[in-house]
């Protein structure tokens, strides 16, 4: 157990270092995210920024919850959906 | 000393093995359609980038040719009706139920379809000065649809091999969930590439 809250210890305080890198950076006049003539260009780089920082995110998410609920139905009692896992003989296809 | 000594032999059952809750090739596609996706993020990332910086706002370049909006929505249709047939052959197999093989068979020949009128397309744009290296906007367009093709050419083999190992009998219900999770990726990350690109 002592194990264990130091661990939470030092992942909460990572956490809370990571989150204080978030005030570090300032506007770069190199990038164009912060800064480009073309309005229409400057949204593409803050849509696409987002895109690919949240796509990953989500996708990991969804696929976390997915698996937690049919954990969820397993426990209940109920078998998944598709029968997935479940050994299968060959040719019982339902041919 | 001639007494037995009685041996108890204890039963103990073989601790029972949870199931699984996804099959292993279903994961392993999962993870694979990530990366995938990933990809083609990126290439939409890039399009879009490009799209919004080019010169004066005009896009595609003057001396380019426009892609074929209408034409194309074909082709979407069939790759949409594919993945919906496939959908439905899905579903029904996992119930259980006989003679899915002709869906998938049609699922097959939909994706077929679009590959093929994708190939007139692009004859036709070569024709008219559309090519790899005639602009940016040429060898963005061949490399995101033809990434896509690709995709596409690949899962229409996997459900051909689907169709065959299926109609013979020997289809698991894992096998056809891999196969038509890749064919669902490439179904519904079109519709992106569609009105990213063509629009």
């Amino acid at each position: 157990m002592r194990g264990v809250g130091r661990v939470a210890l030092w992942t909460t305080a990572g956490a809370a270092a990571v989150m204080l890198l978030a005030f570090w950076p300032e506007a770069l006049h190199a990038c164009p995210v912060c800064f480009d003539r073309d309005d229409e260009a400057r949204i593409a780089f803050l849509a696409t920024t987002g895109l690919l920082t949240l796509l990953p995110l989500g996708l990991v998410a969804g696929v976390g919850a997915w698996l937690r609920k049919r954990a969820g139905r397993e426990e209940e009692g109920g078998r998944p959906e598709d029968g997935e896992g479940e050994p299968r003989k060959p040719g019982t296809s339902g041919q | 000393m001639t007494a037995a000594r009685a041996t108890v032999l204890r039963f103990r059952p073989r601790p029972r093995k949870p199931a699984k809750l996804v099959s292993n090739g279903v994961l392993g596609m999962i993870l694979f359609v990530f990366v995938e996706i990933m990809l083609f993020a990126g290439f939409i990332s890039a399009y879009a980038i490009v799209k919004a910086r080019a010169p004066g706002s005009v896009w595609p370049p003057p001396n380019q040719p426009r892609l074929p909006f209408e034409r194309t929505a074909i082709n979407t249709s069939a790759l949409v009706l594919s993945g919906i047939v496939l959908l439905i052959a899905h579903r029904l197999h996992e119930k259980g139920r006989p003679r899915v093989a002709g869906l998938l068979l049609v699922a097959t020949l939909l994706g077929g379809a679009f590959v093929a009128l994708q190939g007139v397309e692009w004859i036709a744009l070569l024709a008219e000065g559309l090519t790899l290296t005639s602009s940016t906007f040429g060898s963005l367009f061949y490399t995101i649809i033809g990434a896509h093709a690709l995709h596409a050419v690949v899962a229409i083999c996997a459900l051909g091999w689907a169709a065959a190992r299926l109609r013979a009998g020997r289809l698991s219900k894992e096998a056809l969930s891999t196969v038509a999770i890749f064919w669902y990726f490439v179904v519904l990350v079109w519709p992106f590439l569609y009105f990213q690109v063509y629009l």
